[in-house]
């Protein structure tokens, strides 16, 4: 039995050797976090784990044992979205919308890292996700506004 | 302007408001469309009206589409074009699309048609909607037309506005129906408050950034049991024997079917099921003498058949004689895999003998007669409901794990799920057509074309796709284009534009040749040969906007530039380039798009740059590398697509007229993107890219 922590609630897996992303959306039914490639190359799977960026189609839930994951659906709080959600709904930075929950969770694991990145260090971290319908610079735009000092909150 | 007021007709069958129907014939033809001769209709005989839009009592209005929402922001585009002409702000409507049991039937959503025909059909609707109000107000309150009018879901008076009544009360305890007026007026552009301007939201925004936007892949009914089905493994490969008995005696194994070709397991998880498709023993039969990608140009030319001559005038002869320079030059554009984000899947039920199938497919009416069709019901027994859709492209027109589903979901007698992985997506999808294009030009030293013939291989059976954007928009005197069909070694089919991306990329690169061989800069050689004022406008704004021609091209830096024509709409893009050690680095593209009165120009501007950044995947990246019947570079690890570290800057402007009727905006912007990147390498290296993907070629 593997117990893990999922978008703040105690959670337990009878198989460690389920694909995590498999575990989160069909075993606990949070599809927001989504299946683009399974090789760990499009980041539309990204969850964070004690904060950082993980591909859950390249490891299972025995490999986060104990951990303390967030997908999307654990961002916003009751009342109100999450600065980095709030930016892209700002910019419109979105069209089928399939890569977006990964660029988010992507977006709040490099802001843990790194409050403040430049232009060119946001484009290296996000480099790993793609967006096939080409909405690169309205997602640059709203990461940048999710970064500048005046929408800065503490890290999640 | 009608002058019977029509208050509608008492529909006691209806629910409570206002029901506004009408038929599914809609559209107007674009004179000069660059589709190739050939226009869609939207129609479909025989098929009943339906309701497109209904009022209710509670102040709100649902409008209904048979259009599917894959990225293009129509959710939010056909309801500014409601909330305008029914002036209902827009918080208050709420859009259904694509679901066969509730919205008014549709041809597909592909062609960047949308906003120009069902659009329209919306603005009828939400038109004949207002007339009824402005009738029902008027004997409600004995206002005279003349003194009333609509505003923000109220009727009311013009000379004391505090005297009105809200639609809602209007509405409240009646059930009525309206057919749609056909020559409804409507509103100009002038009386425009929310068509054309900057909307700063999206519907479906919410949803998408909370993750509760639900996909085909996310659809889980109760019940739902997993399906791997097992693909060949090379194109025409069929089993000669299966044997699934390891493969069943794993845990969670529901049932394996073997149903002519498809063979799948079905078991309670996707991990059970996919573990046990890998242990279904197969002896595979792989037809031989499969060609390869490099053999590809040989094999479009020396098929080619059925020439199509979509363009002709005058002699060509005469033409090549009249010239002082005559120039000849081949192109080749392999084929490029669409990629869409989210790969096909689709859910499947049986409730006696009603099927319903979760399938995000561009068609769903066309994807329900399918079903009807393979299982010998009644299309009434079919139900198809398109979820979000993570990207189409045109990948996603048909739609083959709906038919999937709906067989294992039988066999199984509980709901299946068939899901595609990145590898099927790419494999067992259709590719955009690969083309070889010929291109013999004969032009005098002041660089004005006497003769112009092209001659199009095009791969495949869709002819229409290779046909689209082959007529050259250049006033040559003497001109044949002709269209070949040609074999095609991989399954091809519609991508974005079609085939007007690739026939643009040899004409635009072919220009450009001309203007090296003449001496004259791009832009002049190209207005040289062009009369029709909006071609002339879209190339002349795009050159403004990039600033064609001015010193401020860096060093090391080069520029270049091409036009087109699709889908009714006219563009042009500019491109900056530089070599960065063995990579081309695009810098930044200027586009000019006229495509007549641009809806919600917001998220027209979003679908330029995205089609832009696409065509700069196919213009320096894409390609699928082929042998024996296999993909060679299926999936992420070998198909490069372009991300964030690609993207240069982009600049749009909007330079067509807004009392012109609206035409594309989806894919006008992928078709001259891969001339003008070719032709700014030209100015870097010196290099003529007649072939695709240029980074391949360096």
């Amino acid at each position: 039995m593997v117990s893990l922590r999922v978008n703040g609630e105690s959670r337990e897996a009878s198989s460690p050797g389920r694909s995590l992303l498999s575990y989160l959306r069909f075993d606990l039914g949070l599809t927001g976090t989504k299946y683009g490639c399974g090789e760990g190359l499009c980041g539309a799977c990204t969850v964070l784990v004690d904060g950082q960026p993980l591909r859950a189609c390249m490891t299972t839930v025995g490999a986060v044992a104990g951990g303390d994951l967030q997908t999307i659906e654990g961002l916003a709080t009751a009342d109100e979205l999450h600065p980095v959600q709030q930016a892209f709904v700002a910019e419109q930075a979105m069209q089928c919308g399939y890569c977006i929950p990964g660029f988010i969770m992507g977006t709040v694991g490099l802001l843990n890292r790194e409050p403040h990145p430049s232009p060119e260090q946001i484009r290296e971290a996000l480099a790993e996700h793609v967006c096939r319908c080409g909405t690169y610079l309205r997602i640059q735009r709203a990461i940048e506004r999710a970064a500048s000092p005046e929408s800065l909150e503490e890290p999640a | 302007m009608t002058t019977e007021s029509h208050p509608g007709e008492p529909a006691p069958d209806r629910p409570e408001g206002l029901s506004i129907t009408g038929g599914v014939a809609v559209g107007f033809p674009a004179s000069r469309t660059g589709y190739g001769q050939q226009t869609y209709g939207n129609t479909a005989p025989g098929a009943e009206g339906a309701t497109w839009l209904h009022v209710r009592p509670d102040g709100r209005a649902t409008v209904f589409a048979g259009k599917v929402e894959y990225g293009q922001n129509i959710r939010t585009g056909l309801a500014v074009e409601v909330a305008d002409e029914l002036r209902l702000p827009l918080d208050r409507i709420d859009v259904v699309l694509g679901d066969t049991d509730l919205v008014p039937w549709d041809m597909g959503t592909f062609g960047s048609q949308s906003t120009a025909r069902v659009g329209v059909q919306l603005r009828r609707a939400a038109a004949t909607a207002r007339e009824v109000l402005l009738a029902l107000a008027a004997d409600r309150l004995d206002l005279p037309a003349a003194d009333s009018a609509p505003a923000e879901g109220r009727i009311a008076s013009k000379s004391d506005p505090g005297r009105g009544i809200d639609y809602a009360d209007l509405l409240a305890g009646q059930s009525l129906e309206q057919e749609i007026d056909d020559d409804v007026p409507l509103l100009e552009s002038s009386a425009f408050r929310v068509m054309g301007t900057e909307i700063s939201e999206r519907l479906d925004a919410i949803a998408r950034v909370t993750g509760a936007a639900r996909y085909s892949q996310d659809i889980q009914p109760d019940g739902v049991l997993f399906a791997s089905v097992i693909r060949p493994v090379a194109y025409g490969a069929r089993a000669r024997s299966v044997d699934f008995s390891v493969a069943t005696s794993l845990p969670g194994v529901v049932e394996t079917v073997h149903d002519g070709s498809l063979i799948a397991v079905i078991a309670e998880s996707d991990g059970a099921a996919d573990r046990a498709a890998e242990l279904v023993d197969i002896d595979w039969e792989v037809p031989a003498d499969q060609r390869a990608s490099w053999e590809l140009p040989s094999v479009l030319v020396e098929s080619g058949t059925e020439p199509f001559v979509m363009q002709e005038s005058g002699d060509l002869d005469e033409g090549f004689g009249a010239a002082s320079e005559v120039l000849e030059s081949t192109y080749f554009i392999p084929y490029i895999a669409p990629m869409p984000m989210e790969p096909r899947a689709a859910v499947a039920r049986w409730d006696d003998g009603r099927l319903t199938v979760w399938a995000g497919t561009q068609r769903p009416f066309g994807i329900r007669q399918e079903l009807a069709e393979a299982f010998d019901i009644p299309e009434a027994q079919v139900r198809v409901i398109a979820p979000e859709i993570g990207g189409g492209f045109g990948a996603k027109s048909p739609y083959r794990p709906a038919i999937e589903a709906a067989k294992l979901a039988r066999a199984a007698s509980r709901p299946v799920r068939v899901a595609y992985t990145r590898v099927d997506e790419t494999v067992w999808s259709n590719f955009r057509p690969a083309a070889v294009i010929q291109i013999k030009s004969g032009f005098t030293s002041d660089g004005r074309l006497t003769a112009w013939q092209a001659d199009a291989y095009h791969s495949g059976e869709r002819v229409m796709i290779g046909r689209r954007g082959s007529e050259t928009p250049y006033t040559a005197p003497h001109v044949r284009s002709t269209v070949y069909r040609s074999d095609s070694p991989l399954p091809s089919g519609s991508y974005r534009s079609l085939g007007a991306a690739v026939n643009h990329f040899a004409r635009e690169v072919h220009m450009d040749e001309i203007a090296a061989h003449t001496g004259l800069d791009p832009v002049e050689l190209r207005l040289v040969n062009l009369t029709e004022p909006r071609f002339r406008r879209a190339l002349e704004q795009t050159a403004d906007l990039f600033g064609w021609g001015d010193s401020a091209t860096p060093e090391g830096h080069s520029t270049g530039i091409a036009l087109g024509i699709d889908v009714g709409s006219y563009v042009a893009t500019a491109t900056e380039v530089s070599l960065q050690g063995s990579d081309i680095r695009v810098h930044r593209v200027a586009a000019a798009l006229d495509c007549g009165l641009v809806v919600n120009p917001e998220g027209a501007r979003n679908q330029m740059e995205g089609a832009i950044i696409m065509g700069i995947g196919g213009a320096l990246f894409e390609a699928a590398d082929f042998e024996g019947g296999r993909v060679l570079n299926s999936g992420f690890t070998r198909y490069r697509v372009p991300r964030i570290t690609d993207t240069p800057d982009i600049q749009v402007r909007f330079v067509g007229d807004d009392t012109t009727p609206s035409t594309g905006a989806g894919e006008p912007g992928i078709v001259p993107i891969g001339a003008a990147i070719s032709n700014a390498v030209f100015g870097l290296t010196g290099q003529r890219h007649r072939e695709l993907p240029i980074q391949r070629h360096l």
